[in-house]
């Protein structure tokens, strides 16, 4: 087999050498002197006019594209800052003739922006809107409207159409949002106000006649502003840059994502359906892009829901990463969250999965698209037409304001009095900040979430700054081509030479309406059971539209099973049997009428009502790890609070205990008839200082009374250490409550506390040392027969004693981050470390259970780990690194995580973190370019980082030991489980088949906004190996918050779910089985 | 442009000497040994180079005022081993043991001090290779001119060098870089928290654990509290936050031209000034507190043609007024941990109010400006005595004007109301820090035994 795949393989390369001599591109560019298009939109800096007078001086110009003259080809409309827009007919063949003068389209405005085609007076021709920014540096002018003649001659008559809006414009969007018939449109403006304090969010509700974005309703070719009462902001600090329209949450309506740079949050609006908007951020988004720039919307994985880009300006080359001004620090984001009320923003790429009525999920980590550099447009596409949508990217800057080495040494030394004197940089600093001309990027999607970079193979790997972005079929054979107008450098047409290796399907919408084009009408193509969904809504890509058509790829189908067209007015038709490769203009015909429906949710789970009277909220303290350990790779002190269910007060009904934060009563809840009732118990109350991070309740073997002993946590050196000692409570026995306090011989973080049969098998998991994290503390262990074995097993979070061998006894496994599972064989009571991994195995796990998960009848084990949508990366070839020692030689140890990165290891930080506690590297390293694109090796030398002790990751994903029989073997969960840490399980026959599941929970937010947020892990039910549902189709979203528990407890027989969550509600669910 | 005029100055005179040594050198080796005289004016060059690479590698002023101090002492134990006027500061500043003796005759004093400023100076900043071209090229001359006398003094200078490196290791600067950052609690309305536009940490938070040179310990010049925060339109808190808010607004209304503002300007002295305009974002800096009474040291050892030996003890005993100043204010600083006027007159009186200075990045009480130009100008008057009338051109080069004072005294009170012009402080952040600082002046004066 391995040789006739080997030939194979030589075979196909030779033929792969032989079909092309040389390099050749999936796209191919042709120069401008060949077709025509020499567009190019130059921008010229002077003293008075460049980036600190105007903030968006390199957002370039705008790009529209349609069949302007109706001879089938789309034609393409240019707009520029500084130099004349430029209208192109093609002719042809790739051929195009500038028609500007003779069409009128040249526009009067000092500074255009965006460009958009649409059918604004609904006479079946493409009319052209263009965007102005007027009235700051002396820009004039207005948004212009050039109504197509139908000869290739234009009339400008924005000020008729009532769109002869003059403010600081990016670009608009038409869409019949009221589903009346007609078009209206969103005009997306920005802000210019320094952006120097924050200022309180309540800004956006106070309207700003040049910032705010408009929504112009259209009331019979005249458009009327109806922003207010629709509940659009438009406030003074809205920097819109990104605009994407669709039915989001398909009811029917289109509704609206604004995404604004800087701090200003993004808006979600969801249309009412009444003529009014509510923006829904927060609802749905944990998380988003902070300069968020152009954004796209399609559906990626095949589940008939429109997924969303924002981009954002993450670069992935490690010079430019370490040299340019990235994320807030912890405490920055903590007073523009806390204080300011800003949501939860992170430098970077975000990739949200549409999950219907429950928040998105973000993972463009996970999917490989978070850093593209400075970009400006993403646009979808099946750019090879195998089926799957694939990503392209514009980008770059002509300089990179924000080079850390300009902002503090360069500029400093140019500018100095120049800016207090006349608030002018010459030029001549502001040429100091480096290029930041760079490749665009285009990125190959799988079937799933997965995207692979294919720059340099389907474009070449070429620096350029391009902004507005558009797809069309400029050349009429069926594959989608990309034009991009870029600064300082003619326009690039990307032609496409996927011709007939695969097969495509087009669409074009004819509808006997003002909306003539069908904008915003759906379609559902069925081939061989997998969706393809798209909606029509040309309007994308930066400043920009595209051909108004839809374009499906095929791979090898010679036909489309099925085509459901949703019309926008709620009706819809089916075709069925479609041949591939053509290209189809529709009309509404034998339509029926179509019902938006919910998607069927199996509502497994159900929230219930005053959590059977569990109502306890937990409060982490303020605490910030990163305030004392500045390079600890995430906060230790943050992982209660603990929780307890079991008998309290011999009455035989389970009671509940949960650990409180420190400073923080815990909560005592003893179950009645009804449900449970908080209980104070004065010693208990008396010890809120201790954070409670694992408690557990048993029957030690002297009595037969329950006991109830809670262990401590946190990250603080404490005089008398007694903040992380042991205590157990005896709840029946007034004279003896509390049984005794014991000063934690380890003295570190107790992790996880498990106590079984009658302490026939205990074991207390020591997670850090306070302060010291790297330095590994004594766990202890011990069966009943067996003595007490004190190990520096790890930095343990989990364990379990289980059966592993099958020989009647409990075995103990152990896990933790920085370590591999490790296992404890019970060999007559005592316990024998064995290596039973048949590869090494060391995560950041964070739980375990133990589950036949492949129905063989041996145990395995799931095991919860980091996941794999982070900045982190770790694999068996190239393990994530943690290197620990004095490296200043002060007497406080650092740590250093590195990660691999084209063959050489580099630090996660960047030299200002790394600097704040090496003060040396400030000595070595005295510009950031010099620090810039090194390695780890090269920065500490060698000598340091052999003298350190090392740690490392070979696996962030979370996934299942298979038992062997003598071995395990680990297997990863699927992707969608990979978002987040999985941080709790509970094994449990939640569906009542008579079978156990096992439910997946996590989330985690102890981490510095270099890493985001990982809350985009709704929960998963693990049926088999083979069966994982995510929770959020079964009634249960576990996203957006801080899962450290998940117990089943019982009422009256009936099951509920108790779900602990960090610095959050307890909340209970009722499982309807 | 005082200072890089300076240093133009001086290349162009070392440019002949270099050539000439150039020369020399590619002959054969001929032993020359002509006299080295050097000069205060090479002193305050040094100084002033190393002022102007503390710019460049943005040191905040508590750390300026370390690396100030170290070299001038360094300097002036080596000329109190040759001048008899002069007392050693061992026994008197904290832990300091006597330096190394010599006892080769061809020690150039003055030149060995200034040797071993350099070198310590280097050893303080980050951009070592500016600091050494700078004592490169002057110790080629040097050597060039007489290099049996160069060697000795510099085989000396290092001795001492060695000693004070020794000494300098156990400041508790090096511990302190690992201690933790500034917490900030939002929930606390009277607590610090970072300011607009770059929301820096609180730099500095444990500079109390430095070691002072002459103070008993850190807080033993504490002012008293200040004024208790509260919200109350009638309490004296809140009158101290209208009256920046109200001065503000005033002298505003009168324009750039106007008196206060050209004080607020000509003493903001601020390290790094984060400009933002959009994606864009530069700093504009100028030199520190310190750097500025360094400055007002330099003209008045000029004017009051001071030779070297006086010019060195005049900068180490005032660098040593301030280092300590600097510690003690620090301590007040992360004891009240008050928060800025700008802070709350955005969320109280004016959300969209920016003072005329940028509000730089630590607690406001007390004032620091306030408090080193009490010590500094105390240790100056003892010096160069009570009305000492000056003309101050230290901030030139930064294109501010001239300004001229009667007495340091007079100075220093301009600088500490100018931090309430600036918009950056409260009265008794001024008030209260002018006299700590005095206080910690005098302290220094009667306790350093530093003249025969």
């Amino acid at each position: 087999m391995r040789s006739i795949s080997k030939y194979l393989l030589l075979v196909s390369l030779l033929a792969f050498l032989g079909s092309c001599k040389e390099e050749k591109y999936l796209f191919e560019l042709p120069e401008g002197s060949q077709t025509g298009v020499t567009f190019e939109n130059t921008i010229t800096e002077n003293d008075s006019l460049n980036i600190l007078d105007y903030l968006y001086f390199y957002n370039g110009g705008g790009l529209a594209m349609g069949d302007v003259n109706n001879d089938g080809l789309p034609d393409l409309y240019f707009s520029g800052n500084q130099v004349k827009n430029k209208l192109y007919l093609n002719k042809g063949n790739l051929k195009f003739e500038d028609i500007t003068t003779s069409g009128g389209v040249e526009g009067n405005s000092s500074w255009n922006t965006g460009a958009v085609m649409a059918d604004v007076n609904g006479d079946g021709l493409l009319d052209i809107y263009l965007v102005a920014v007027a009235g700051i540096n002396g820009f004039e002018g207005h948004n212009e409207l050039f109504i197509n003649n139908g000869d290739n001659t234009f009339t400008e008559r924005s000020e008729e159409f009532g769109l002869d809006i003059s403010a600081y414009g990016t670009t608009a969007s038409f869409f019949d949002y009221d589903l009346d018939g007609d078009l209206d449109c969103y005009v997306l403006n920005h802000a210019v106000h320094t952006e120097e304090s924050f200022g309180r969010v309540q800004l956006r509700y106070t309207r700003n006649e040049m910032t705010g974005d408009r929504l112009m309703r259209n009331d019979g070719n005249v458009f009327t502003d109806v922003s207010e009462e629709a509940g659009i902001y438009g406030g003074i600090n809205a920097y819109g840059l990104g605009l994407a329209v669709s039915d989001f949450n398909k009811d029917g309506f289109p509704d609206i994502y604004v995404g604004n740079d800087f701090h200003e949050d993004d808006y979600f609006y969801l249309n009412n359906g009444d003529g009014t908007f509510t923006e829904s951020l927060r609802k749905y988004f944990g998380h988003t892009s902070r300069f968020s720039m152009g954004n796209d919307v399609a559906d990626i994985n095949h589940d008939g829901l429109p997924d969303l880009i924002s981009l954002d300006m993450a670069p992935e080359d490690e010079k430019v990463l370490k040299s340019s001004e990235g994320d807030d620090t912890y405490q920055t984001l903590e007073m523009r969250t806390q204080q300011y009320g800003y949501h939860y923003q992170y430098t970077r790429n975000m990739l949200f999965l549409n999950q219907g009525d429950n928040p998105y999920t973000e993972l463009a980590l996970l999917s490989g698209i978070s850093a593209t550099d400075w970009s400006w447009s993403a646009l979808f596409g099946d750019y090879n037409q195998d089926g799957e949508e694939d990503l392209f990217i514009s980008n770059g800057i002509p300089k990179r304001p924000n080079d850390l080495d300009f902002i503090r040494f360069v500029s400093s030394d140019e500018i100095k009095k120049s800016i207090n004197e006349t608030r002018l940089v010459d030029q001549k600093a502001l040429e100091m900040m480096p290029s930041g001309s760079v490749s665009n990027y285009v990125f190959e999607g799988n079937e799933s979430i997965g995207f692979s970079n294919k720059t340099g193979v389907w474009i070449p790997e070429r620096p350029s700054v391009s902004g507005a972005t558009a797809i069309c079929d400029l050349d009429g054979d069926g594959d989608l081509d990309i034009v991009t107008n870029n600064i300082n450098e003619p326009a690039s047409i990307y032609v496409n030479s996927t011709n007939d290796q695969a097969n495509y399907l087009k669409l074009r919408f004819a509808m006997d309406a003002k909306n003539s084009f069908g904008i915003g009408t759906k379609v559902e193509a069925w081939n061989d059971g997998m969706l393809r969904y798209k909606e029509l809504n040309p309007f994308r890509g930066w400043q920009a539209s595209s051909e108004p058509m839809i374009h499906f790829g095929l791979g090898n189908a010679t036909s489309v099973d099925s085509l459901k067209v949703i019309w926008p007015n709620g009706t819809y038709q089916v075709l069925s049997e479609v041949k591939t490769n053509q290209t189809l203009t529709i009309s509404p015909e034998n339509v029926q009428p179509y019902r938006y429906q919910k998607p069927m949710i199996d509502s497994l789970f159900r929230k219930v009502e005053g959590n059977l009277g569990i109502n306890y909220t937990h409060k982490e303290d303020r605490h910030s790890d990163f305030d004392y350990q500045k390079l600890i790779p995430y906060s230790v002190s943050d992982r209660g609070p603990a929780l307890a269910v079991g008998d309290l007060n011999n009455d035989g009904k389970n009671d509940v205990f949960i650990g409180g934060g420190r400073n923080q009563k815990a909560g005592l809840f003893l179950q009645n008839e009804f449900g449970y009732v908080r209980t104070n118990h004065p010693k208990i109350d008396n010890d809120s200082v201790f954070e409670d991070i694992d408690a557990v309740i048993f029957k030690p073997h002297f009595t037969d009374k329950n006991q109830l002993t809670v262990v401590s946590g946190g990250n603080r050196i404490s005089p008398s250490l007694r903040v992380l000692s042991n205590r157990t409570y005896n709840l029946t026995d007034p004279t003896r409550e509390v049984i005794f306090e014991s000063g934690d011989p380890n003295n570190s973080s107790v992790e996880r506390f498990i106590i079984e049969n009658n302490e026939t098998y205990s074991f207390e998991g020591s997670y850090t040392k306070p302060l010291d994290f790297g330095e590994i503390p004594l766990s202890t262990y011990s069966t009943r027969s067996g003595r007490l074995v004190d190990d520096k097993i790890g930095m343990v979070t989990d364990a379990t004693w289980d059966d592993f061998d099958g020989d009647g006894n409990k075995d103990l496994i152990v896990v933790g981050e920085w370590m591999p599972p490790t296992f404890f064989r019970n060999n007559n009571g005592q316990l024998i470390e064995e290596n039973l991994l048949d590869s090494p195995l060391n995560g950041l796990w964070q739980s375990i259970i133990p589950f036949d998960i492949d129905k063989d009848g041996d145990m395995d084990y799931l095991l919860g780990n980091w996941g794999m949508n982070s900045k982190f990366e770790a694999s068996q070839e190239a393990p994530m690194m943690m290197y620990y020692d004095d490296f200043d030689e002060n007497g406080t140890t650092e740590t250093i995580v590195a990660t691999e990165k084209n063959g050489a290891y580099y630090p996660l930080m960047g030299l200002n973190e790394l600097s704040a506690q090496m003060n040396f590297l400030r000595k070595k390293f005295t510009t950031y370019e010099s620090f810039a694109g090194k390695n780890i090796t090269e920065i500490f030398g060698e000598e340091a980082l052999d003298k350190a002790t090392k740690f490392e990751v070979h696996t962030l994903a979370s996934g299942f030991l298979r038992n062997n029989g003598d071995s395990f073997t680990f297997v990863q969960f699927p992707e969608m489980l990979q978002t987040a840490p999985i941080t709790a399980f509970e094994k449990f026959d939640f569906d009542g088949d008579g079978s156990e599941s096992v439910l997946a929970g996590g989330n985690y937010f102890g981490v510095i906004p270099f890493h985001g947020r990982y809350d985009s892990f709704p929960g998963a039910i693990i049926d088999s190996d083979t069966e994982f549902q995510l929770a959020n189709k079964l009634g249960l979203d576990l996203s957006l918050r801080s899962v450290r528990h998940l117990k089943v407890i019982h009422l009256n027989n009936q099951p509920y779910l108790l779900v602990i969550n960090n610095n959050d509600d307890a909340v209970v669910y009722e499982i309807k089985r | 442009m005082l200072l890089f005029t300076k240093l133009k100055d001086n290349l162009l005179k070392i440019l002949p000497f270099l050539a000439v040594f150039l020369l020399l050198n590619s002959c054969q080796e001929k032993v020359t040994s002509e006299p080295v005289e050097v000069t205060s004016k090479d002193l305050q060059n040094a100084v002033d180079h190393v002022t102007g690479i503390m710019i460049h590698d943005i040191f905040s002023p508590p750390q300026a005022s370390r690396i100030y101090v170290y070299p001038n002492i360094a300097a002036y134990e080596i000329v109190a081993q040759n001048d008899p006027g002069y007392k050693s500061l061992s026994g008197q500043i904290a832990d300091f043991t006597p330096i190394p003796q010599t006892s080769d005759s061809l020690v150039n004093y003055p030149m060995a001090a200034l040797i071993a400023h350099m070198d310590i100076s280097r050893t303080l900043v980050f951009s070592e290779e500016k600091m050494k071209t700078f004592s490169d090229s002057l110790e080629n001359i040097w050597s060039g001119k007489n290099k049996p006398v160069f060697d000795a003094s510099k085989a000396y200078a290092m001795k001492v060098v060695d000693h004070m490196n020794q000494w300098i290791a156990k400041d508790n600067y090096a511990q302190t870089r690992t201690m933790s950052k500034f917490t900030v609690d939002i929930d606390d309305p009277s607590r610090w928290q970072p300011t607009p536009p770059a929301y820096m940490d609180g730099i500095e938070p444990h500079w109390n654990k430095i070691r002072p040179l002459v103070l008993d310990s850190a807080a033993q010049f504490k002012p008293e509290p200040p004024p208790p925060y509260s919200m109350d339109k009638n309490s004296d808190f809140y009158k101290e936050l209208q009256e920046v808010y109200d001065v503000s607004e005033e002298i505003t209304e009168k324009g750039d031209e106007s008196e206060e503002i050209e004080i607020a300007q000509f003493w903001d002295c601020n390290p790094y000034v984060s400009v933002t305009r959009g994606h864009l974002m530069f700093a504009t800096k100028k030199i520190t507190p310190g750097a500025h009474w360094m400055g007002i040291t330099e003209i008045a050892c000029k004017d009051s043609e001071s030779d070297f030996n006086k010019t060195v003890y005049a900068y180490a005993k005032s660098s040593i007024a301030m280092f300590d100043a600097f510690i003690s204010c620090w301590d007040e600083k992360y004891r009240s941990n008050l928060i800025r006027p700008e802070t709350l007159i955005n969320q109280h009186i004016d959300e969209s109010w920016k003072p005329i200075l940028q509000t730089p990045p630590f607690p406001e009480y007390s004032s620091g400006h306030s408090v080193v130009s009490g010590a500094a100008s105390t240790v100056l008057t003892d010096i160069f005595g009570d009305n000492f009338s000056f003309m101050d051109d230290t901030e030139l080069p930064f294109g501010l004007p001239v300004r001229g004072f009667d007495s340091f005294e007079a100075a220093a009170a301009e600088a500490a109301v100018s931090r309430l012009y600036g918009g950056i402080h409260y009265r008794a952040a001024i008030d209260k820090g002018l006299s700590q600082g005095q206080n910690v002046g005098r302290w220094v004066v009667e306790n350093l035994d530093m003249k025969q």
